[in-house]
C-alpha cells in the first residue's frame, strides 16, 4: 500500500517550441526522434535524447493546421486539415523540402489518419510475408515490414470526402484504393471520428479497419468485403474519438467524448468484438489513446488535461499524470516502450518514463 | 309559631333596646373600667353563653359579685334575644357605641380576658353579615372632637381580622346568605342587592384599611384568606349547603355571594391571588376524578360528582362579565405555566365554563371570538380553547365522533381564516397577534378533514389568499407562518403529499409558536432576528442570514449525500486492490486464445510488481479557468451556458476589481451590468447558490468602491429598468448600501485608489523605499546615513509620522490658527471617509422617480420591499456622509421624499420602519452648527423638515400598531431632542460670537427677530 502514496512522476522532459496546440505526435520506429504536428501547420522533429528540436517546417497551411502525424522508418505522413495528406522523406537533419507524395483527400475534418498496424509476431523482422491481392479489391497487407522498410506502410486510412466514409489510399501512388462502406448508403451513424487500420494474422494480411462514429458506434470492416462490416458494436454514448488496437491485434481500447474508456477483445476469426472492461472516468472526453507496444499498459489523453495510465490487462488505473494545463490531444508510446509522449493544447509536448519495460 | 314569632320578637326588641340604652348610659357615667365591664357583661350575658369565672380574675371585688350574681337566661331565651339583637336596630346602635365611644375611651384599659369576653364577643359570635356591615364603615371614621381616631381604626382592624379571618367570618356570611334562602322563600330581588352589597363591603376592606394596618389586611393576604374560606365550600362536607339550590338550577345565596366576591376580587386586580387558590383545588379535583376512572371520562361523571357542583355553578354566579373574562384569561395563563396536561385542562375548562356557556352567549363568544382573535395566549392554551369551545369534545383523539358540533367548528374556522387572510391584518396586527391567529388557523386545520373542507365555501380561497400575501412579507416570521399553514392545509387536502414551502419546516410537528415564546428551545436565530429587527429595519437581511444558516445545514446533508454518491463509484477507479476475476476475463475474451491469455497471464505475474499504481488522488483545482483580465471576466459572465466559466469568473471578479487595474474605468459599466444580470441560481450547484450570490455581491461592492462614478451610473440606470426583477433590485440596493458603508469607513488598504484621492507624490517614490502605507500625512522616507561602519548592508529609513488624530485636534489648533488652510488640508487627509464625495451620486438618481409606476416597477405598492430597501439605503448614505457638508445639502431633498404621504404613511410596517430609520439617520448626520445656521438664515426646507420629523415620529409612537415602529419612533424622537439640544448650543455660541464681533455683520435676523427652535419650543430673543 505504500506504493499508493507515491506521487505520480513529473515528465522527464518537456519539449517547448510549438506556437500552437500540439495536435498529434509520433515516435520514429527506431531512431530517437519524435515528430509532432501543431494546429498552425508546423511539423517539428525532436531529438528525444537531447530534448531538442532537430528541425521544424511548416508543412501545412497555417490556417488549417495539422490534424495528424504518422511515421514510418523513412517517411513521415502528415495530415492537414486543408484536405491533403503529405508524405515526407526523412533525410538527414530533417525532412525533404517538398513532399514526396501529396494526396488530395478533400476531407477537411479532424479524424486522424491511421497507418496499418500489424501483429507484433509478424512484424518482428519477418520479412517477405506477402499477401497478394487476389482481385482488384483485395488488399495486399504490406510487402515489406513496417518497421524496417518504408514500403511496408503502403496504405493509409483516412476519413473520406463524405464524412461518414473511410477511404484507403495508396501512399505511393496517391490513389484512392477503397471506400468503406462502398455504397454510399448515407451514414446513419454520423461522421466517422476515429480510424484504426490493422492487419490481423487471421485475415491473411488483408486490411481490417476499425472505425468509430459520431453516435458512439464502432464498425469493423474487412477490406475484402467492403459492403458489409464484420461487426457493429456500440460501447459509447458519445462520439468515439480514439481507437487503438494492441500489438497482437486481439484487442483494443476506445476513448470517446463520454465518460468511459472501453477495453475490448477482437476475434478476427469469429468476427466478434466483445467488451472486456469499462473504465469510468471522472470527467468526460478522451481525445487519444495509446497502447504500449508490449501490451502491458496504455495511456489516455484527456480533455481534463490529464494523461492517465492504466494496466492494459486488468484495466485498473495506475497513474494520473498532471502536467498539461490544457486539453491533451495526443499520447503515444515509443516503439521500445521506454518513452511516452503527450501533446497538448498548451503547446508543449511532455516526455514521460513510467513503468519501464523489463527486459 | 308564625303569628307568635313576630309579636314576641318586637317585644323582645323593645326590651333589648332598653337594655342597650341602659348599658350605654351606665358606661357613659362610669368612672372606672370595671363598671364598664359590668355594664357590657350585663348585656352580653343575655345573648351569649358566658362563663363569668373567666372574667373574674381581672376585675375588682364589687363588680365580680355583680357579674357572678347576674343570672343567665336559658338557651332558648338566649337564642330569642340573639335573634332580636342582630335582626333589629339594637346591634347597629350598640355596635357603633362599642366601636367608637368605647374604643376610644375605655378599651385600652380593658384587661385582655374582659376584652375578649364582653367586648369582642358581640362581633365574633354575632350575625356575620351585620357585623361586617357595621365594622367596615368604621374603618374610615373621621375623627370627632374627643375621639381617638387611631384607636378606633386599629380596634376595628383588629376586630375585622378576628371576625373575618380568624373565625372564618366570610364563610359564615356565605352560609348566612344560603340559610336565609333556605329557611324562607326569600325574595330574590331583595337577596341580590344585599349579597352584592356585602360582597362589595368585604372586597373593599383592603382598600379601606389604614396604611399601618396589619399585613393580613393587605389585599394580597386578605383576598387569599377570603378565597380559601369560600373555596372550602367546594369541599365535600360543605356541599350539602348548596344542594337545594342546584336542583332548582337557581342561584342560592351562598353561591351568589361567592360569585359576587370573586367578581369583586377580580375587579380589584387580585385575580392572580384568586386563581392561585382556585387552580390547585380544581386541579386536584379533576385529577382525583381522572385517576379514579380508567376509561376516558364522560361528562356525566363530572356532573354527578357532588364536589363538582360548586365548580359547575360558580362562574354562573359571577354576573360581572368583565370579571369573568379577566378570570378566564388568568386561568388559562396560569394553567399554561403549571404545565397542565391537555386532558386536565379540558376538564377544568369544562367544569367551570360548560354550564355557563350554554346559557350565556357572551361567555361563548368570549371563547370563540375574543380569545381566538383578540387575545394572545400560549399555544397550549389555544389548543385547549379550540378543544373546549370549538370542538366541544375532550381531547381523546378518536373516542368521540364529531357529531353535532362540526357546524360550530366550521363557522369558527371560517371566521378565523377570513380574518387571517386579510392583507390589512398582515400589515397592521402586531407580530404576536399574527402568530397567535396563525397558530389558531393551523391547529384548527389540523383537526379538519377533507370532507369538511369541501363543505365550506371560502376556507380554501381565504387560506390561499392569506398564504400568498404572507409569503411576500419581508418578515421571516410571517413567511414562516404562511408556509406552516400551507403545509397543514396541504395535508388536509392530501395527507400523502405535504407541501413544503420552506426548507426549515420539515418535521412532522410544527412549531406553532414559531420560536417566539419557548425559551428552552434553541431559537437564537429567530430571537436574534427579532432583536435585530428592533434595532434595525433590516430584519429581512437577518432573516436571510438565518435562512442561510438553515440552508447551509441542509447543504451539509445534501453534500454528504453527494460525497457518498461519489464514493460509491470512485473505488472503481481508485481501488488498486480491485481484481478482475481472470476467469471471467477468459470467458469474455473468447475461447480460442486461452493458451495465449494464460501465457501472458503468467508473464504478467512476474511483471506485476512493476505495475504498482501511483497515488491516484485527483482534484480539479487546476481545471478551473483562471482569469487575469476583467474583459475575460465580463465575457465569461455573459456566457450563461457555461456555468463553470461563470462561477470561476465570479470567484475572481472581486479580486480583480480590487486590484483596480487601469482598464477598470472602461470595463466598470459593462461589468456592473453583467454582474447584475448573472443568474446565480441557474448556474450554481444546488445549495451553493448563496455563495455564488455572495461573490457576485462582493464583486459589485468592490466595483462601487473602486470605481464609484461609472458603476453608479449604470446601477442607477438598472435600478428602475424593467429588465430586472425585484430580487435584482434589492440586490442592487444592498450592494449600494454596503459600498456606501465601505467607502465611509475606508481603512481597507487600497494603495492606488487611496493615493489617487489623497496625494499624488507616492508614485514618484523610488522602488527601494519602504512602501508608504501608514497613517496619512506621514512624511516621505529618508535614508539614515550610518557612517560608523563601512560595510553597510542594511539601509535604514525613517519618516515623520503624524501624531494620533485625537492629539492633532487638541491643543495645536490655537498655534496653527494662522495657517488655517494648512490645517484644513491636514484634516481632510485625516478623514478617511471617502463617501461624501460620492453621496450625491449615490442618492440623487435613486431618489428620482421612486414614485413613478412603470413597466415592472411599482415601488409604492407592489414592490414595497424595494422601496423599504431604497429608503434604508438612502438612510445609510446619509449616515455615511454624516457631519459633512454634503449631508446638509442632501438632507433637504431626502426629508422631502420621506415626507411624501406614500412613504411616511405607507401601509406596510416595513416601509415605515425604513423611513423612521432614515429620518433618524438624517438627524444624526446633520451638523448642529448647520442646523443652527439654517434656522438663523431661515432655511425653510431644513427647519420645517426637522419639525416634521418630530411630529411624525411622535405620531407614529402614539398610533402605530407595529411595536418595532413604535420603538424606532421613540428613538427617533430622542435623537431629535439631542439634535435640538446641540443645535441650540451652537446657536448660543454663535450668538455670543456675534455679540463680540458685531462688526462682522451676522445675519441681521438674529439680532432682531425671534427664532423659534421648532423642536424645543423655546423662544430665543
Amino acid at each position: 500500500m505504500s506504493s499508493q502514496q507515491r506521487r505520480p512522476p513529473d515528465p522527464v522532459a518537456v519539449l517547448r517550441g510549438h506556437r500552437a496546440s500540439v495536435m498529434d505526435l509520433s515516435f520514429h520506429p527506431y531512431q530517437p526522434l519524435l515528430f509532432t504536428g501543431s494546429s498552425d501547420g508546423e511539423l517539428r522533429i525532436w531529438d528525444t535524447i537531447q530534448h531538442r528540436t532537430v528541425s521544424s517546417a511548416g508543412v501545412h497551411n497555417a490556417a488549417h493546421g495539422i490534424a495528424s502525424v504518422a511515421c514510418t522508418a523513412k517517411r513521415v505522413i502528415s495530415q492537414g486539415r486543408d484536405g491533403t495528406v503529405k508524405c515526407w522523406d526523412i533525410e538527414d537533419g530533417g525532412l525533404s523540402r517538398v513532399p514526396s507524395v501529396t494526396i488530395k483527400t478533400n476531407s477537411y475534418h479532424f479524424c486522424k489518419l491511421s497507418l496499418v498496424k500489424r501483429p507484433q509476431s509478424c512484424s518482428t523482422r519477418m520479412d517477405g510475408v506477402r499477401f497478394r491481392d487476389g482481385d482488384e479489391r483485395g488488399v495486399k497487407g504490406t510487402t515489406d515490414e513496417e518497421n524496417t522498410q518504408d514500403e511496408g506502410s503502403k496504405y493509409v486510412a483516412v476519413a473520406g470526402e463524405q464524412t461518414s466514409e473511410v477511404e484507403i489510399w495508396d501512399l505511393n501512388t496517391a490513389e484512392r484504393f477503397a471506400r468503406l462502406p462502398q455504397s454510399c448508403t448515407g451514414g446513419s451513424s454520423g461522421m466517422c471520428m476515429a480510424i484504426q487500420a490493422f492487419s490481423p494474422s487471421e485475415s491473411q494480411g488483408f486490411l481490417n479497419v476499425l472505425v468509430g462514429y459520431e453516435d458512439g458506434s464502432m464498425l469493423w470492416w474487412d477490406i475484402r468485403n467492403p459492403g458489409v462490416p464484420i461487426t457493429t458494436v456500440k460501447f459509447h454514448s458519445e462520439p468515439v474519438l480514439s481507437l487503438c488496437v494492441d500489438g497482437s491485434c486481439n484487442g483494443g481500447i476506445s476513448g470517446a467524448a463520454d465518460e468511459k474508456v472501453v477495453l475490448y477483445s477482437l476475434d478476427p476469426s469469429m468476427g466478434t468484438c466483445m467488451i472486456k472492461k469499462e473504465i469510468v472516468l471522472e470527467r468526460p472526453g478522451i481525445s487519444s489513446t495509446s497502447i504500449r507496444p508490449d501490451g502491458k499498459i496504455f495511456a489516455t489523453a484527456g480533455w481534463d488535461h490529464r494523461v492517465r495510465v492504466y494496466n492494459y490487462r486488468k484495466g485498473n488505473a495506475l497513474a494520473i499524470l498532471k502536467y498539461h494545463h490544457a486539453t491533451c490531444n495526443a499520447v503515444s508510446y515509443s516503439a521500445d516502450c521506454k518513452l511516452m509522449a503527450s501533446g497538448s493544447e498548451d503547446t508543449t509536448v511532455a516526455l514521460w518514463e513510467l513503468y519501464p519495460p523489463q527486459t | 309559631m308564625e303569628k307568635k314569632g313576630p309579636k314576641t320578637r318586637s317585644e323582645v326588641e323593645d326590651k333589648l333596646l332598653e337594655k342597650v340604652g341602659e348599658a350605654i348610659a351606665t358606661v357613659k357615667k362610669a368612672k372606672h373600667v370595671d363598671q364598664v365591664i359590668c355594664a357590657l357583661h350585663s348585656l352580653a350575658v343575655l345573648l351569649f353563653p358566658l362563663d363569668a369565672s373567666l372574667l373574674s380574675g381581672a376585675i375588682d371585688e364589687q363588680c365580680r359579685e355583680q357579674i357572678i350574681s347576674s343570672e343567665a337566661p336559658s338557651a332558648a331565651e338566649r337564642r330569642e334575644w340573639w335573634q332580636a339583637f342582630y335582626g333589629g336596630a339594637a346591634f347597629s346602635t350598640f355596635a357603633r357605641f362599642l366601636l367608637i365611644d368605647l374604643a376610644s375611651n375605655w378599651l385600652a384599659c380593658f384587661p385582655l380576658s374582659a376584652r375578649k369576653h364582653v367586648y369582642d364577643v358581640f362581633f365574633v359570635h354575632g350575625l356575620a353579615t351585620e357585623v361586617v356591615q357595621t365594622l367596615v364603615p368604621c374603618l374610615q371614621k373621621s375623627g370627632g372632637d374627643d375621639l381617638d381616631v387611631k384607636a378606633i381604626h386599629s380596634n376595628t382592624e383588629r376586630l375585622l381580622i378576628l371576625c373575618l379571618l380568624e373565625n372564618n367570618g366570610v364563610l359564615q356570611v356565605a352560609r348566612e346568605f344560603g340559610g336565609s334562602c333556605q329557611s324562607e322563600d326569600y325574595i330574590n330581588e331583595n337577596l341580590k342587592p344585599a349579597v352584592s352589597r356585602v360582597a362589595q363591603i368585604v372586597a373593599s376592606i383592603p382598600d379601606k384599611a389604614q396604611l399601618r394596618a396589619p399585613t393580613s389586611l393587605s389585599s394580597h393576604l386578605f383576598f387569599k384568606q377570603v378565597t380559601v374560606q369560600l373555596l372550602s365550600l367546594a369541599e365535600g362536607r360543605n356541599t350539602n349547603l348548596l344542594d337545594g339550590a342546584f336542583l332548582k338550577s337557581d342561584m342560592n345565596g351562598t353561591l351568589l355571594f361567592v360569585g359576587e366576591t370573586f367578581s369583586r376580587i377580580c375587579r380589584r386586580g387580585s385575580v392572580d391571588v384568586l386563581l392561585s387558590e382556585i387552580i390547585p383545588q380544581i386541579l386536584g379535583h379533576v385529577r382525583s376524578l381522572l385517576s379514579s376512572n380508567i376509561e376516558p371520562l364522560v361528562s356525566d361523571v363530572f356532573e354527578s360528582n357532588p364536589e363538582s357542583q360548586f365548580w359547575l355553578n360558580v362562574i354562573q354566579a359571577m354576573s360581572d362579565s368583565y370579571a369573568v373574562e379577566r378570570m378566564s384569561e388568568q386561568l388559562l395563563h396560569q394553567l399554561a405555566s403549571e404545565r397542565v396536561s391537555d386532558v386536565e385542562a379540558y376538564w377544568i375548562l369544562w367544569l367551570l365554563f360548560h354550564r355557563v356557556s350554554q346559557y350565556q352567549i357572551s361567555v361563548r363568544s368570549m371563547f370563540s371570538d375574543k380569545f381566538l382573535l383578540w387575545k394572545v395566549f400560549p399555544v397550549c392554551c389555544l389548543r385547549w380553547i379550540l378543544q373546549f369551545a370549538i370542538l366541544e369534545r375532550p381531547p381523546y383523539g378518536n373516542s368521540l365522533a364529531k357529531g353535532h358540533n362540526t357546524r360550530n367548528f366550521l363557522d369558527t374556522l371560517q371566521h378565523l381564516v377570513a380574518v387571517w387572510s386579510k392583507k390589512e391584518f398582515v400589515q397592521s396586527a402586531p407580530v404576536e397577534q399574527q402568530t397567535y391567529v396563525s397558530a389558531a388557523v393551523g391547529l384548527s386545520l389540523e383537526k379538519m378533514s377533507k370532507e369538511e373542507l369541501d363543505e365550506t365555501k371560502d376556507v380554501m380561497h381565504s387560506i390561499l389568499k392569506g398564504v400568498s400575501c404572507r409569503l411576500e412579507s419581508p418578515n421571516h416570521l410571517v413567511r414562516k407562518m404562511a408556509s406552516s399553514v400551507a403545509l397543514v392545509f396541504s395535508k388536509v387536502i392530501d395527507p400523502k403529499n405535504p407541501l413544503y414551502l420552506d426548507d426549515s419546516c420539515t418535521g412532522d410537528t410544527l412549531d406553532w409558536e414559531f420560536g417566539l415564546s419557548t425559551p428552552e428551545k434553541v431559537t437564537s436565530g429567530t430571537s436574534n432576528c427579532i432583536q435585530q429587527g428592533i434595532d434595525n429595519p433590516e430584519a429581512s437581511t437577518t432573516s436571510v442570514l438565518e435562512k442561510d444558516l438553515t440552508r447551509k445545514a441542509s447543504d451539509g446533508i445534501s453534500s454528504n449525500g453527494k460525497s457518498k454518491n461519489r464514493k460509491s463509484y470512485e473505488p472503481k477507479l481508485v481501488d488498486p486492490d480491485e481484481i478482475i476475476d481472470p476467469v471471467t476475463l477468459n470467458y469474455e475474451s473468447g475461447s480460442d486464445d486461452n493458451e495465449n491469455d494464460d501465457a501472458s497471464e503468467s508473464s504478467d505475474v512476474s511483471s506485476e510488481s512493476s505495475l504498482q499504481p501511483y497515488d491516484l488522488s485527483d482534484d480539479d483545482t487546476d481545471l478551473k479557468r483562471k482569469f487575469s483580465q476583467l474583459v475575460d471576466v465580463v465575457a465569461a459572465l455573459r456566457k450563461s451556458d457555461d456555468a463553470d466559466g461563470v462561477e470561476n469568473a465570479l470567484n475572481v471578479a472581486e479580486k480583480l476589481v480590487r486590484a483596480s487595474p487601469d482598464e477598470l474605468k472602461h470595463v466598470a459599466s459593462d461589468l456592473v451590468r453583467t454582474l447584475v444580470q448573472v443568474r446565480c441560481s441557474d448556474l450554481a450547484v444546488e445549495g451553493e447558490e448563496d455563495s455564488a450570490e455572495d461573490k457576485r455581491q462582493r464583486a459589485l461592492v468592490a466595483l462601487l468602491v473602486t470605481c464609484p462614478l461609472e458603476s453608479l451610473e449604470t446601477l442607477n440606470k438598472l435600478l428602475y429598468s424593467p429588465s430586472i426583477d425585484v430580487s435584482q433590485r434589492i440586490m442592487i440596493l444592498d450592494v449600494m448600501t454596503e459600498a456606501a458603508q465601505e467607502l465611509a469607513h475606508t481603512k481597507i488598504i487600497k494603495p492606488k485608489q487611496a493615493k489617487a484621492l489623497i496625494s499624488t507624490t507616492s508614485e514618484t517614490q523610488a522602488w527601494f523605499l519602504p512602501s508608504d502605507i501608514g497613517p496619512a500625512g506621514a512624511g516621505p522616507w529618508k535614508e539614515i546615513s550610518e557612517s560608523k561602519s563601512l560595510l553597510n548592508w542594511t539601509n535604514r529609513y525613517e519618516r515623520e509620522l503624524p501624531s494620533k488624530p485625537g492629539q492633532i485636534k487638541r491643543g495645536k489648533t490655537r498655534q496653527r490658527s494662522l495657517k488655517s488652510a494648512d490645517w484644513q488640508e491636514a484634516q481632510i487627509e485625516w478623514s478617511h471617509n471617502k463617501f461624501p464625495v460620492y453621496a450625491a451620486a449615490f442618492m440623487l438618481p435613486a431618489m428620482q422617480g421612486f414614485d413613478k409606476k412603470r413597466q415592472g416597477v411599482d415601488l409604492l405598492d407592489r414592490d414595497f420591499l424595494v422601496l423599504g430597501k431604497l429608503i434604508y439605503m438612502l438612510g445609510v448614505c446619509m449616515k455615511c456622509a454624516a457631519m459633512h457638508p454634503e449631508a446638509s445639502v442632501l438632507a433637504a431633498p431626502f426629508l422631502d421624499m420621506l415626507r411624501s404621504r406614500e412613504i411616511c404613511h405607507h401601509k406596510e410596517a416595513y416601509v415605515r420602519k425604513a423611513a423612521l430609520f432614515a429620518a433618524s439617520c438624517v438627524l444624526l448626520s446633520l451638523h448642529p452648527s448647520y442646523v443652527a445656521t439654517s434656522l438663523v438664515e431661515g432655511n425653510v426646507e431644513i427647519s420645517s423638515g426637522l419639525e416634521w420629523v418630530r411630529t411624525w415620529a411622535l405620531h407614529v409612537a402614539e398610533s402605530d400598531s407595529d411595536r418595532e415602529c413604535y420603538t424606532m419612533a421613540m428613538a427617533c424622537v430622542q435623537l431629535h431632542a439631542e439634535m435640538a439640544l446641540q443645535a441650540s448650543r451652537a446657536l448660543e455660541s454663535a450668538e455670543s460670537t456675534s455679540m463680540a464681533k458685531k462688526n462682522i455683520g451676522l445675519p441681521s435676523s438674529l439680532s432682531k427677530g425671534t427664532i423659534i427652535i421648532p423642536h424645543s419650543n423655546v423662544m430665543k430673543y
